[in-house]
């Protein structure tokens, strides 16, 4: 178990992935998937089903090795040292697995001592409210707590993790609009601070207000990427036009 | 704070928070609790009680008053078998063997009076004592505590996330062995704190006792290991309890209730009557001292006659009836010995079978590590038949010989006739002189070697156990 004060080289990219190939049995999941993403910059992977995104996912945490290519994350490769690299990352899964038998605060300090790290009630309380979490549910346990604030308590604990990764995995499913949009807020904040977040989602309209980068995951590569700004910005109608049905039909 | 302390922490907290997880952990240790209470009040009155008929048998025997040395040996004395302190815990075949036994000349008679015949019949269900709280009911709360150690987390999703966190796959399987072991831990209280009890208060072994709890330490140690292996190796919690109780069923149930009756049917023994039907016959066998044409014991007589240099047993110094019972009884006892050999060669193949099922049970070795070391066991009650065996011929061959000494052929002649009766009598002070009987209890070499087998088992159980679990995680690790 490592915490997060690994020292990182602001040099490098803070995920990479090149030519990174993954198989199960005979089947190719991941075929030369290929991008970097820097500090300060979100990047959205969008794709269907079965597109790779979980396999991604998996691979860049470590869960998963991988037959070709190299990963890295601040440098460190998953597949050697996936719990160094894991001390780099806050994950933050679809559907957010919290223990119901604890309170929202119990929750935060329980994976945060998993994580080595240790957070003063003052700064866990900022960070639950900073995730929109209303304040009589602090102590509350988790048990009738909705989808939206499990989510909520989960971005505290990413927040509160202080890495300079994050990873979300459909991280608005299950919000309701203006949950969705205080979400967004909250990435651009933590963009803005310097962290490396990496979105996976099959919501291409959910990603265009905050994301710097969108990478269109297709059988296991990237088959196109957009950028947010400057003159190649992305247009959302065509890209709509482009990949909208297909993912939203996925 | 250690990963595996935080894991075993979160594990209690759960199970603090879990209101079933608590009432049923207290129903066990309440149970222990009345386990190890009421074998320690019961094995002190039953104690007690054979103590008391032992020295009330003494004391009829030493109370008879002045007659004929043979009488005495019909007379007899009962032997009872003492209970070791340590029946408390674990009561073995105590309960089914028998616990006194008339001892008298020309026969070899058996225990009787067992617990078992002189209950109702649900004690052949099992008594509650520490032996059987431990051995039958602690591994299930184990198994209701632990199921979903790890199946939960991976049902829930939680189990992603602490790998996403950093916790590694051998410290969450550690972790929730020590937080599931701390639960064996406690049960095991009440009935450490009894076993301390009889080291203290009833003179136990304390060898014994210290081993037999580290052996029931060692058994639930295995129980933990299952019940986190079944936990990590099976998608659902549901799918791991079903495996686990099906498990316990097997192993801690029906095997140690079926591997009697296997052995049984694999090494019969014989019958009692078969037994006493074949004794006599051979009893019979052996010749009439009557006879004086019967090939032993005219060689007897004359060899007798030899080595007194005289040319008639009516020139003997001694009373050559008293030999003649002397000779009878150790020719008898040679038979008896003989049978008694075969019958335990017997048990002892049929132990042999019982104990292999430990391999598929550990249960079925805990109970002979237990009543090994409890001296409870088979083996155990076979040491007290041998040293009441030993104490009949003792006593029988004593009185014989004070036949043979102090009660001339002459006198023994009148004996038939009630008018000269008494001239054949011997002093009643011969009586109080005759030693007692105090079996001793086996050692903790005897004990510890008793147990050994059983232990041995335990022993490849738990490595087992680990090593799968090894293997589990390693597999874990590798997945998502």
């Amino acid at each position: 178990m490592k915490s997060a004060s690994v020292p990182i080289d602001q040099a490098t990219p803070a995920v990479h992935l090149r030519d990174v190939r993954v198989r199960r049995g005979e089947r190719i999941i991941l075929d030369s998937l290929t991008f970097s993403v820097g500090r300060g910059e979100i990047y959205a992977l969008l794709g269907g089903n079965g597109a790779g995104k979980s396999t991604a996912i998996a691979t860049i945490l470590g869960f998963l090795p991988y037959a070709g290519g190299a990963v890295r994350v601040c440098g460190d490769d998953p597949a050697r040292d996936g719990y160094r690299v894991r001390g780099h990352i806050a994950y933050l899964p679809e559907n957010v697995a919290l223990y119901e038998h604890l309170t929202a605060v119990e929750n935060i300090a329980y994976f945060l001592a998993v994580a080595g790290q240790r957070r003063s009630p003052d700064a866990v309380m900022a960070a639950l409210n900073s995730s929109g979490l209303q304040a009589e549910a602090h102590e509350r346990r988790l048990v009738g707590f909705s989808k939206g604030m499990r989510q909520k308590v989960a971005i505290a604990l990413a927040i509160l993790r202080e890495v300079p990764v994050f990873l979300l995995d459909e991280p608005t499913s299950g919000l309701d609009p203006s949950a969705s949009s205080d979400f967004n807020a909250l990435l651009l904040r933590l963009r803005n601070a310097g962290a490396a977040i990496v979105m996976v989602t099959h919501d291409l309209l959910g990603v265009v207000d905050c994301a710097d980068r969108i990478g269109f995951l297709e059988s296991g590569r990237i088959a196109d990427e957009a950028v947010a700004s400057g003159p190649d910005r992305f247009d959302l109608r065509e890209l709509h036009a482009r990949y909208g049905k297909r993912v939203l039909a996925a | 704070m250690t990963p595996l302390i935080l894991i075993a922490r979160e594990k209690w907290r759960l199970m603090r928070r879990n209101r079933v997880a608590v009432i049923a952990l207290a129903l066990v240790l309440l149970l222990s609790t009345i386990a190890a209470v009421t074998s320690v009040a019961q094995q002190a009155e039953t104690a007690a009680l054979r103590a008391h008929f032992q020295q009330e048998a003494d004391a009829a025997f030493a109370a008879q008053p002045s007659r004929h040395p043979h009488r005495m040996v019909h007379f007899g004395q009962f032997a009872f078998k003492p209970v070791e302190p340590l029946a408390a815990f674990d009561p073995g075949v105590d309960p089914f063997t028998g616990t006194a036994i008339f001892l008298e000349g020309h026969r070899q008679n058996s225990a009787n009076f067992g617990d078992v015949r002189q209950s109702s019949l649900l004690v052949r269900f099992g008594q509650l004592t520490p032996a059987f709280v431990l051995q039958i009911l602690a591994p299930l709360i184990l198994i209701f505590l632990g199921f979903g150690a790890v199946a939960r987390e991976r049902d829930g999703g939680t189990l992603v996330q602490l790998r996403a966190h950093g916790m590694t796959i051998a410290a969450l399987l550690t972790g929730k062995a020590i937080a599931l072991g701390a639960i064996g831990g406690l049960i095991l209280v009440p009935a450490g704190a009894a076993l301390a009890w009889m080291v203290v208060v009833h003179g136990a072994s304390l060898p014994a006792a210290t081993l037999l709890l580290a052996s029931y330490t060692l058994y639930l140690a295995i129980w933990v290991g299952g019940v986190i292996l079944a936990s990590a190796i099976m998608r659902q919690a549901r799918s791991a309890l079903i495996l686990l109780v099906g498990a316990w069923l097997t192993t801690a149930i029906l095997v140690p209730r079926m591997a009697p009756d296997i052995a049984g049917a694999v090494q019969s023994l014989p019958t009692r009557l078969e037994s006493e039907v074949a004794v006599t016959r051979d009893y019979r066998a052996i010749g009439d001292s009557h006879d004086p044409n019967d090939p032993h014991f005219a060689a007897f007589r004359t060899a007798v006659l030899k080595k007194y240099n005289v040319a008639r047993v009516e020139d003997l110094p001694v009373n050559y009836a008293g030999l003649l019972a002397v000779e009878g009884e150790r020719l008898s006892a040679e038979l008896f010995a003989r049978y008694a050999d075969q019958l335990f060669a017997q048990e002892a193949r049929q132990s042999d079978i019982m104990n292999r099922f430990a391999l598929v049970s550990p249960t079925a070795a805990i109970r002979q590590a237990s009543m090994a070391l409890a001296d409870t066991d088979r083996a155990a009650h076979r040491r007290f038949l041998g040293q009441a065996e030993a104490f009949r011929y003792d006593l029988v061959q004593r009185l014989n010989m004070l036949e043979a000494t102090d009660v001339t052929a002459e006198n023994d002649a009148k004996g038939d006739d009630p008018a000269t009766e008494t001239l054949s009598r011997v002093s009643q002070d011969h009586w109080r002189s005759m030693p007692t009987f105090h079996p001793r209890p086996s050692g903790i070499e005897t004990r510890a070697k008793g147990a050994g087998p059983a232990l041995g088992y335990l022993v490849g159980w738990l490595l087992a156990i680990g090593a799968c679990l090894l293997f589990a995680g390693r597999r874990m690790g590798n997945g998502r």
